[in-house]
Parts: C-alpha cells; sequence; structure tokens
C-alpha cells in the first residue's frame, strides 16, 4: 500500500516519549525515499503517454490522469511524512543543547544521523554565538531560585577549589550547602546534584 | 530600583505613563509573562532588557562591596536573593523568546514578525534558519524527485508556501485587563462581544486580544 512506511516512521516519532530520541531509522527512510522515486518514474510516464495521445494534461479526465493524482499526493504525503520525521526530530535535538548542553553523551550520538549529528553542532555554535555576543550565559538558571544557597552533593572528587573567600574540599558524596550560582556550574557539568534529603 | 530616564524604544504612550508607577523588575516580570503565554513571539522590550542589565551589573556590584565590608549576612542574601530573581527573569525572557525562534523560525523571517526581533535575535534566526535548511536539504530534500524539493512548498503545484510551521493563534489564554477596554469585538463577524473590565481575568482565543496584548491594554497569565 503506498504511504504506509512513512506513517511507519512517524508511529515511531509519536510511540517515543516527548524529549527523547529514537535510534534514526535509516533503513526505512531510504526505503520511503526510494517509494517517492518510483512514484515519480510512474508519474512522469503517465504524462509521457497522455503526451504521446496528444491529450491536454491540463483539461483531461481519464484514467491515466487520475493515476498520475494518486502518484502525485502519495508523492506529496510521503515527504510530509519525511520531513515531519526529520524536523521533529531536529526539534528533540534543539532542546538537547538547553536541557544537556555541548557535548553529547555517547549513547545519544549514536542514535543520531550524520546530518543531524552536524546539525546539532552548528544549532549549538549558533547559539554559543548569541550568547557571546550578548555576554551573557543563558543556559544556567534553568529554574526559579527559592533560595540564593542550596544543599548539594558531590557526585564525583572534585578537589579543592576555591569559591568567593572560601576553600573547600569537594570530595565524592560530601554534601555541602553553597552559593546556588556557585554550585550551578558543577551541577550542569553533572559534578553535583541538588541534595533534597 | 526605577529608572525611568531612558528612553522607551516601542513608544507606547500608556507605557510611558505607567513606567513612573512600577518598577523595572515588575515590567519584566510582565515581559516575561506575556512571552511565556503568548503563542507567537512578541516585540523585543530592548529599553527594558538594557536597563534590567545595568541594574544586575550595578547590584553584584553592591553584593561585592557588602561582603567586603563585613555587612550582615542576611542583609547580603536579601540581596543575593534579589540578584537571583532578576537575572533568572531576564534568563528566562531571552532563552524563552530563542526556543520561539528555534520553533517558529522560517515563519517568523518571512513575515512582520521579523521586525520584534533583536539584531542579535534577527542573527541567529538567519543562523538557525541557514542550518535547517541545510540539514532537511541534504538528509531529505535533495534526495527527492524534481518539483519536490522546496523546503516551503509541498510541490511546484502548490501556489501558497504550505510547509511552514507556524504558531497556533487561535489557541485559548488567560488574560488579565489592566484598564478597562470595554465592549470588545471577539470575532470579525461581530457576534461575540465581550466586556473588559478593569482587573478582570479572561480565558479568550489570542488571535482575538491580540491588539490589546501588543498595545499592552491586556497582561496575558
Amino acid at each position: 500500500m503506498y504511504g504506509r512506511r512513512a506513517s511507519q516512521l512517524l508511529g515511531e516519532l509519536a510511540a517515543a516519549e516527548t524529549g527523547q530520541l529514537t535510534v534514526y531509522n535509516s533503513d526505512t527512510f531510504d526505503q520511503v525515499i526510494k517509494e517517492c522515486n518510483e512514484h515519480n518514474v510512474q508519474l512522469q510516464s503517465l504524462f509521457r503517454k497522455m503526451e504521446e495521445q496528444n491529450l491536454d494534461i491540463q483539461t483531461t479526465r481519464n484514467e491515466d490522469y487520475f493515476g498520475a493524482v494518486i502518484h502525485h499526493l502519495s508523492l506529496a504525503r510521503n515527504k510530509r511524512c519525511l520531513m515531519a520525521y526529520m524536523y521533529n526530530r531536529a526539534e528533540t535535538i534543539q532542546s538537547l543543547r538547553w536541557k544537556i548542553g555541548k557535548k553529547l553523551p555517547q549513547e545519544i550520538q549514536e542514535k543520531l544521523s550524520f546530518s543531524e549529528g552536524e546539525y546539532f553542532k552548528n544549532h549549538s555554535a549558533a547559539i554559543d554565538s548569541y550568547m557571546s555576543e550578548l555576554d551573557l550565559d543563558l543556559t544556567v538558571d534553568m529554574i526559579p531560585p527559592k533560595d540564593p544557597y542550596i544543599q548539594i552533593r558531590v557526585l564525583d572528587d572534585i578537589g579543592e577549589v576555591s569559591l568567593g573567600d572560601l576553600e573547600i574540599s569537594l570530595t565524592r558524596h560530601s554534601v555541602h550547602f553553597l552559593r546556588r550560582t556557585d554550585a550551578e556550574q558543577f551541577i550542569s557539568q553533572g559534578l553535583m546534584e541538588e541534595f533534597l534529603g | 530600583m526605577a529608572s525611568g530616564s531612558e528612553p522607551w524604544s516601542s513608544g507606547v504612550a500608556e507605557e510611558d505613563a505607567l513606567i513612573g508607577e512600577t518598577t523595572d523588575v515588575e515590567l519584566l516580570k510582565r515581559a516575561w509573562r506575556n512571552e511565556k503565554a503568548a503563542p507567537e513571539i512578541l516585540q523585543f522590550q530592548a529599553a527594558l532588557v538594557l536597563r534590567a542589565r545595568e541594574q544586575i551589573q550595578l547590584l553584584e556590584g553592591t553584593v561585592e562591596e557588602f561582603v567586603g565590608n563585613g555587612v550582615d549576612d542576611l542583609a547580603v542574601s536579601l540581596y543575593q536573593m534579589d540578584l537571583d530573581r532578576t537575572q533568572f527573569l531576564l534568563r528566562s525572557y531571552l532563552r524563552l523568546r530563542l526556543q520561539k525562534i528555534e520553533k517558529y523560525m522560517i515563519h517568523i523571517s518571512k513575515t512582520n514578525l521579523w521586525n520584534r526581533l533583536s539584531e542579535q535575535e534577527q542573527n541567529f534566526a538567519k543562523r538557525c534558519t541557514d542550518i535547517m535548511e541545510k540539514h532537511l536539504e541534504q538528509s531529505v530534500l535533495s534526495r527527492l524527485p524534481f518539483g519536490y524539493q522546496s523546503i516551503l512548498k509541498q510541490s511546484i503545484s502548490s501556489e501558497e508556501d504550505d510547509m511552514v510551521p507556524e504558531p497556533q493563534l487561535d489557541t485559548f489564554v488567560f488574560c488579565k485587563t489592566r484598564g478597562d477596554v470595554g465592549a470588545f469585538q471577539l470575532d470579525d463577524t461581530g457576534d461575540e462581544m465581550v466586556d473588559l473590565v478593569a482587573d478582570d481575568l479572561y480565558v479568550l482565543r489570542y488571535k482575538s486580544i491580540k491588539g490589546l496584548v501588543e498595545n499592552g491594554q491586556i497582561d496575558l497569565v
């Protein structure tokens, strides 16, 4: 049936949780592209047939014309599905820059196509250049602040760090009470977490 | 914290009158809330952002000075809290706008919404669009048959651009009137009228109150 594969692609998108990426399905994707080109071949040959019979494509309404219309519509539908697949994935990829940061973990990178990997890098660079034009880091302060100080737990050995006027030794699993602004950079790097216990 | 001396870029007379009454933080909060609730991107508050950044710098200086002079910790932490909140508002405001640009970049760049962006946002939107086009081009469009390769149209036979994601303007929003608006027409036909009185809450379609949001007569919540 025409267009079934393309809807399978979108089914994958719909089944994934929002904000989560599925593995890029290059097999199905390539097959749909192939389908598109087959539709086009059929479409062109029907048009050629009509031309050979000296029929005006604009006005003739015979079986060849309607056949061509079906191929055209299937092609357009496949295109919409392919674009929706790529575009929605691209939107999720954009959101990763805000949620995870500049460097994507291996398991996410494996899910991306080559072009998507490039897209992430370029898009990330566009955000960076906006932030440097403004001289303001927008990737911190993601949640509204409640208290200027927070309790944090250290997830990895960080060592001696000087925060403002205070020297502090951040060893793994230790719990500290820090200024939120100081802690935030470590939290975004995954070296600390907010300790809510 | 209020400093109302700078020129107000959007130049709306009503806004000018209100500036004396409320602080920049309040104004920023309002701009942030409107931006958060509106489905489309709103006018960039250039002067307000500039003032907010100046005040943040000033406040940072004050906090440092206090710490240096050994002022009471409680006072310092109150100032710090104020500073944190303002910074969050500013960052979140700018971030919300970037996210809208990410979402509707093509739509924005071909309509007059473009003029609502700051210069930096325009640069960002331009870059984003280029990157997105390149990505879609190389992964989908260049592999499709001739006549189906446009990013804006489904095929060569489409008369209008029918592939561009646009914000949904007829979504419902919660809004609060700032002053009496009076009888207000909700749709083009004039069948639905509503009397908007001051300081009251309404749930209306964004599309119908768009104009009121833009000229500051109504706030989104």
